[in-house]
């Protein structure tokens, strides 16, 4: 009985090949949008993840928190900040971390007539290994740089390009001017801290130029400068204060454990103040996840959208149908068909439509999906890894739904034909 | 009896207007009979065809169908009645397009839930007996009026129903097919079927038993045709 069904179903969406075929476009279209729609997002989220991993694994990063001025006046005296001690004593204490302090500074570098202002970064050895990020030429600072405060620097690609063009400038002298040293004179008559600023200007030898690294997350690594922590703290800063650091964790597991001890060792040495804060990297992974969630949800819409609107172009046309046919319904009823064998009859053909439009959706959203990834791959720089993923659950879903809408917008009307009164449908013009 | 007509009367309303097609109708048919029912058009005969044929219920009255008060079943009871109890020839011959003749008769055994292979067994053994063997896979636009006429004849007969309901079923054919088509009645009668017959044409209706004449929603003459009057038409 069904398989007659089907059979006939077949045989009447046959008979209109135009009608069916645009009507199935509708849900084509639809299906083909879930489908590439997920698949674009799914791949958006590996190409980020990935990307954010490219600045390095199990990281754990430290900064100093902020204090109010009331929490300021009353920790006064107190052993507070982070400081490049700090982070000695982490490395001394927790021997399986590796860490990498960091201090920046806005500055200028120059030589001759050209210049280059950015942020620069003084920090150790091991931040070049925990990021990811290694020179291309010459080398990065090193244990003996730190030791010495040795005026040395590395260039990200674009700062070398800029200052050097083709010439390579390892080796090569610049001036670094920048960061803001506070002198603090005691005035012995007026006993007044006074507060002097002073712009320093030195001599720095390149020793490296970074491998080229692109934007990632904001932050455009080409051209990043890096010097000796140990240098910027003694000529630019003139204490020893950091801004933050870097760790890395060789067990993805311990990373809460270790976050927690990490916590608890720094308020002890800073006298029982709380003024850290340390996030783990999986946080920064948790905000992506959020925002792609919006993506989803709002690109998903749409494409739901464009499968409903496919649904009325089945409701439509299943409605012109069961019109066209309003004395086939009738003869049906008149030698014996039940209301159900008529429902039936128009529900499977409604499905049918959907189907059809379902697996032809899939395979059209696959194809558009991978499409798109390698139009990426192509226009965006660093964009290479965005290649779209296509998860079954999402070909589940999709389909489901074109199966649903060919059900539900055939069902008004089917249960149109199944309640035509026989007598009438049988003389119908 | 077969049928039982009591009192039966059917009015249309159109906006106010009630229009009364059938008015206390009464009438009587026996297993075996072959009625024709004649009239004009607007005499009501269509929808008293309607009503033998379960497509519409009375505005009041009894319909007792071998032995069933037929409207005051359920809906699918009635279906049933249709799908078992009776069969239809039409006009216009209803067949399905895109169906071979084959898949036409098979229809009402399918909805009858006869299993497959048994509607084929069917289907073709009523088509062997209107004489339409090598016509089993021919499409209803491949066929003649008058072998879409016998298509439909073998459709009716599928569920042995115990009555064949004909709605001039000569009316879009030629006088040969017409009379080819009466024939196989004939035979049918001859058979034992109760056979009904709506028409407007007296010389059809000769060929019945018993002719019925309806005006104006009532029955004015009910008396049977002599034998030896049937004329070749």
């Amino acid at each position: 009985m069904i398989l007659a069904i089907i059979h006939d179903a077949f045989k009447n969406l046959s008979a209109n090949l135009l009608r069916s075929g645009l009507t199935m476009l509708g849900v084509i279209i639809g299906v083909a949008s879930v489908i590439a729609m997920i698949a674009i997002v799914e791949g958006g989220q590996v190409w980020l993840v990935s990307s954010i991993e490219r600045l390095g694994t199990n990281l754990l990063f430290v900064w100093k928190k902020r204090l109010t001025v009331e929490e300021r006046r009353m920790f006064a005296g107190r052993n507070i900040k982070l400081k490049y001690e700090d982070a000695l004593a982490i490395r001394q204490h927790f021997p399986n971390l590796t860490i990498a302090p960091k201090v920046g500074f806005d500055g200028q570098l120059k030589i001759g007539d050209r210049d280059f202002s950015g942020h620069i970064s003084g920090t150790s050895p091991e931040y070049s290994e925990i990021r990811n990020f290694f020179p291309s030429a010459g080398r990065f600072v090193t244990t003996e740089d730190l030791r010495g405060w040795r005026r040395s620097v590395v260039l990200g690609k674009t700062v070398a390009e800029v200052l050097f063009g083709t010439e390579s400038p390892i080796g090569k002298e610049v001036k670094i001017f920048g960061g803001v040293k506070k002198m603090k004179t005691k005035d012995i008559t007026k006993v007044e801290k006074q507060e002097q600023e002073i712009v320093e200007e030195y001599r720095f030898v390149v020793i490296g130029v970074m491998e080229p690294k692109g934007e990632i997350y904001g932050q455009n690594r080409d051209e990043m400068i890096f010097i000796p922590v140990t240098t910027a703290l003694r000529f630019f800063k003139g204490n020893d204060k950091i801004d933050s650091m870097v760790i890395h964790v060789p067990d993805r597991n311990s990373m809460e454990k270790v976050t927690q001890k990490l916590h608890q060792f720094l308020v002890q040495r800073h006298d029982g103040v709380d003024d850290i804060r340390i996030r783990n990297q999986g946080d920064f992974l948790g905000a992506v996840e959020q925002t792609l969630w919006t993506f989803r949800i709002v690109l998903g819409g749409i494409a739901l959208v464009a499968l409903l609107v496919g649904g009325i172009g089945i409701m439509n046309i299943m409605l012109v149908t069961v019109t066209e046919r309003t004395r086939e319904i009738g003869l049906r009823k008149a030698i014996g068909a039940r209301r159900n064998d008529i429902l039936l009859q128009f529900l499977i053909e409604s499905t049918t439509i959907s189907v059809i439009g379902g697996v032809l959706g899939i395979i059209l959203g696959i194809v558009t999906a991978y499409g798109f990834g390698n139009l990426v791959a192509q226009a965006m720089p660093g964009g290479g890894d965005w290649g779209a993923v296509v998860e079954p659950t999402a070909i589940l879903i999709a389909f489901t739904f074109a199966v649903g809408v060919g059900i539900l917008f055939g069902l008004f009307p089917a249960m149109k034909a199944a309640k035509l009164d026989p007598a009438e449908a049988l003389r119908y013009q | 009896m077969l049928i039982h007509l009591h009192n039966i009367s059917k009015i249309y309303k159109a906006g106010d207007v009630e229009v009364p097609a059938l008015i206390n109708l009464t009438m009587k048919v026996e297993h075996g009979e072959f009625v024709a029912i004649i009239g004009q058009s607007g005499s009501g005969k269509t929808t008293l065809l309607d009503i033998l044929g379960c497509l519409s219920h009375p505005t009041s009255g009894e319909y007792w169908l071998d032995g069933e008060n037929v409207h005051e079943l359920p809906d699918a009871q009635i279906t049933t009645i249709r799908n078992k109890k009776i069969g239809f020839i039409f006009q216009t011959f209803h067949l399905l397009p895109r169906k071979t003749a084959l898949e036409n008769v098979q229809l009402p055994l399918m909805y009858a839930r006869v299993p497959h292979a048994t509607q084929h067994d069917r289907a073709s053994e009523l088509l062997t007996m209107v004489g339409l063997t090598d016509r089993l896979y021919h499409y209803s636009n491949q066929l003649s009026g008058g072998q879409q006429q016998r298509v439909a004849i073998a459709r009716a007969l599928a569920n042995r129903p115990a009555l064949l309901l004909a709605d001039e079923p000569t009316g879009n054919l030629d006088s040969k097919s017409g009379n080819d088509i009466l024939n196989v009645f004939d035979q049918l009668h001859q058979q034992g079927q109760t056979i009904i017959m709506i028409t407007h044409d007296p010389l059809i209706a000769k060929r019945a038993e018993r002719c019925i004449t309806l005006s104006d929603g009532k029955i004015v003459s009910n008396q049977m045709t002599h034998p030896s009057s049937k004329i070749l038409v």
